[in-house]
């Protein structure tokens, strides 16, 4: 996590989630949404980063984040804004989220295509196929 | 024709936002959910409309006029949205969608969408849809709404899915659209995921099945999926209107689309009146994979065969049509 988001907002922020994370038990903090956190005279102010920036659910997110920052000591008031010129990677998610979320490695990392896919294809998903 | 590009947009819904038309709060909430989108996303070098512009009943004769008329766009697909639990009408419903199509049936090809979950009457206004109205494909909605709370439905059961693709099949149908991904409205995330789609593929493997909106932002599990299943296609519907306000966004998306899946499995939908087409069919002929994602992840390049196969080509096969024939007999010079 960049060091733009202090100690304390990690903490409060680590028990919101985003809707199709929470079953998952990831919260923002893993998914790395939160770009920084800055506080100046009570005022908090929280950039997030959106995976895809257009599920309805988002305002639900800005809410639950904005509710958790201002529960904060020496917080009293809270704003969240949503970074658009900068791209959510998964390279932002804690090694635990992509453990849960990854399926696919990066294309560099994966020196022949073909056999990668041979490879992963489990015996089950073969039978389904011919089926 | 986008300089040689054929372009077949994928999708258009021909909105019905009238006030009277949402049902209280959830369905007002969902129209400025898309205005939002609208204005959001709308790059600066194209209009953007006010919320009164947007917000109201988009004709058929509207949606025909920002598409062909103001489009570089050859062909559109008329795109039914049964969002019945939060419009009147459900917000695009397949009737309006069968006129847009009938106006000029050359270039408008209607798909048809029914609610599994009704059983017989599903069955009966598929054979409806395709036999009176000339549907060339359907499309599905995995949660229905219905006294106020979700019906979901999965791709893969046997006994509500299976007998809808099978009379597709029997009426010569062998397209097939669905929604995946990004909710509409509160569903439960499980079934906006796209691991039905595997029962889906493998027992239809003569059906070709349209995962819209590439499953966002399930990507990992949309592309594992198309991997494996050559019936399986992605749609870069809505998602490729991030091209110019996030576009390293756009481009992780497609790069990774483009290494799993290969660039004959994507296809292009507009999404209008939602965004106007020609802004984003522009932005994404002039597109390319910045150099440092190709070098840093391994993304191959979007090429102009790839741009070309996107815009247009594949759709037109996935209709059982000729490109080549087509596009001179359809295609229209730029004009935009």
């Amino acid at each position: 996590m960049a060091a733009s988001v202090p100690e304390w907002a990690l903490d409060a922020l680590s028990d919101v989630y985003d809707p199709c994370c929470r079953e998952k038990g990831i919260s923002v903090v893993e998914m790395g949404l939160v770009k920084s956190v800055a506080v100046v005279d009570g005022h908090a102010r929280v950039e997030l980063l959106l995976t895809t920036g257009w599920c309805p659910f988002a305002s639900r997110v800005l809410d639950e984040v904005e509710r958790a920052v201002v529960d904060a000591p020496g917080v009293t008031t809270a704003e969240v804004a949503v970074v658009w010129d900068e791209a959510w990677t998964t390279d932002r998610l804690s090694p635990s989220a992509a453990r849960k979320l990854r399926f696919l490695p990066d294309p560099i990392s994966v020196p022949d295509r073909e056999s990668y896919i041979a490879a992963h294809r489990t015996p089950s998903q073969s039978v389904e196929e011919a089926s | 024709m986008l300089g040689d590009a054929f372009v077949f947009d994928g999708v258009a819904h021909p909105f019905n936002f009238t006030p009277k038309n949402a049902f209280g709060k959830p369905g007002e909430m969902f129209s400025n959910h898309l205005y939002a989108f609208h204005s959001a996303l709308t790059p600066d070098s194209a209009t953007t409309l006010s919320a009164e512009e947007f917000l109201k009943d988009w004709t058929p004769a509207d949606i025909h006029q920002m598409v062909f008329d103001e489009s570089d766009v050859d062909m559109l697909v008329a795109m039914p949205l049964p969002l019945t639990d939060l419009y009147r009408d459900g917000l695009s419903p397949w009737e309006e969608c069968a006129e847009l199509a009938s106006r000029d049936p050359d270039r408008t090809v209607f798909w048809g969408s029914v609610n599994p979950l009704e059983g017989r009457r599903a069955l009966d206004l598929v054979e409806r849809q395709v036999k009176e109205f000339g549907a060339k494909a359907l499309k599905f909605y995995n949660v229905r709404y219905d006294y106020g709370q979700p019906f979901p439905w999965r791709m893969d059961d046997p006994r509500i899915a299976f007998p809808v693709f099978e009379k597709a099949q029997e009426l010569g149908i062998n397209l097939v659209g669905v929604h995946k991904g990004v909710p509409l409205g509160p569903q439960p995330i499980e079934h906006t995921q796209t691991w039905d789609m595997d029962g889906a593929a493998a027992n239809f493997p003569d059906i070709n099945f349209v995962i819209f909106h590439v499953g966002l932002p399930f990507l990992d599990e949309t592309c594992w999926q198309l991997i494996r299943y050559p019936n399986l296609y992605a749609s870069l519907a809505a998602t490729v209107n991030f091209i110019v306000r996030a576009p390293r966004m756009f481009a992780e998306i497609l790069g990774k689309l483009l290494f799993w899946c290969g660039e004959d499995k994507i296809i292009f939908g507009s999404e209008a009146p939602l965004f106007h087409p020609q802004w984003a069919i522009k932005a994404f002929m002039d597109f390319e994979i910045p150099q440092d994602l190709c070098d840093g992840y391994g993304y191959p390049q979007l090429t102009d065969q790839a741009k070309r196969k996107i815009l247009g080509e594949n759709l037109l096969r996935l209709h059982s049509m000729d490109v080549e024939q087509t596009k001179t007999r359809l295609g229209r010079p730029q004009s935009h």
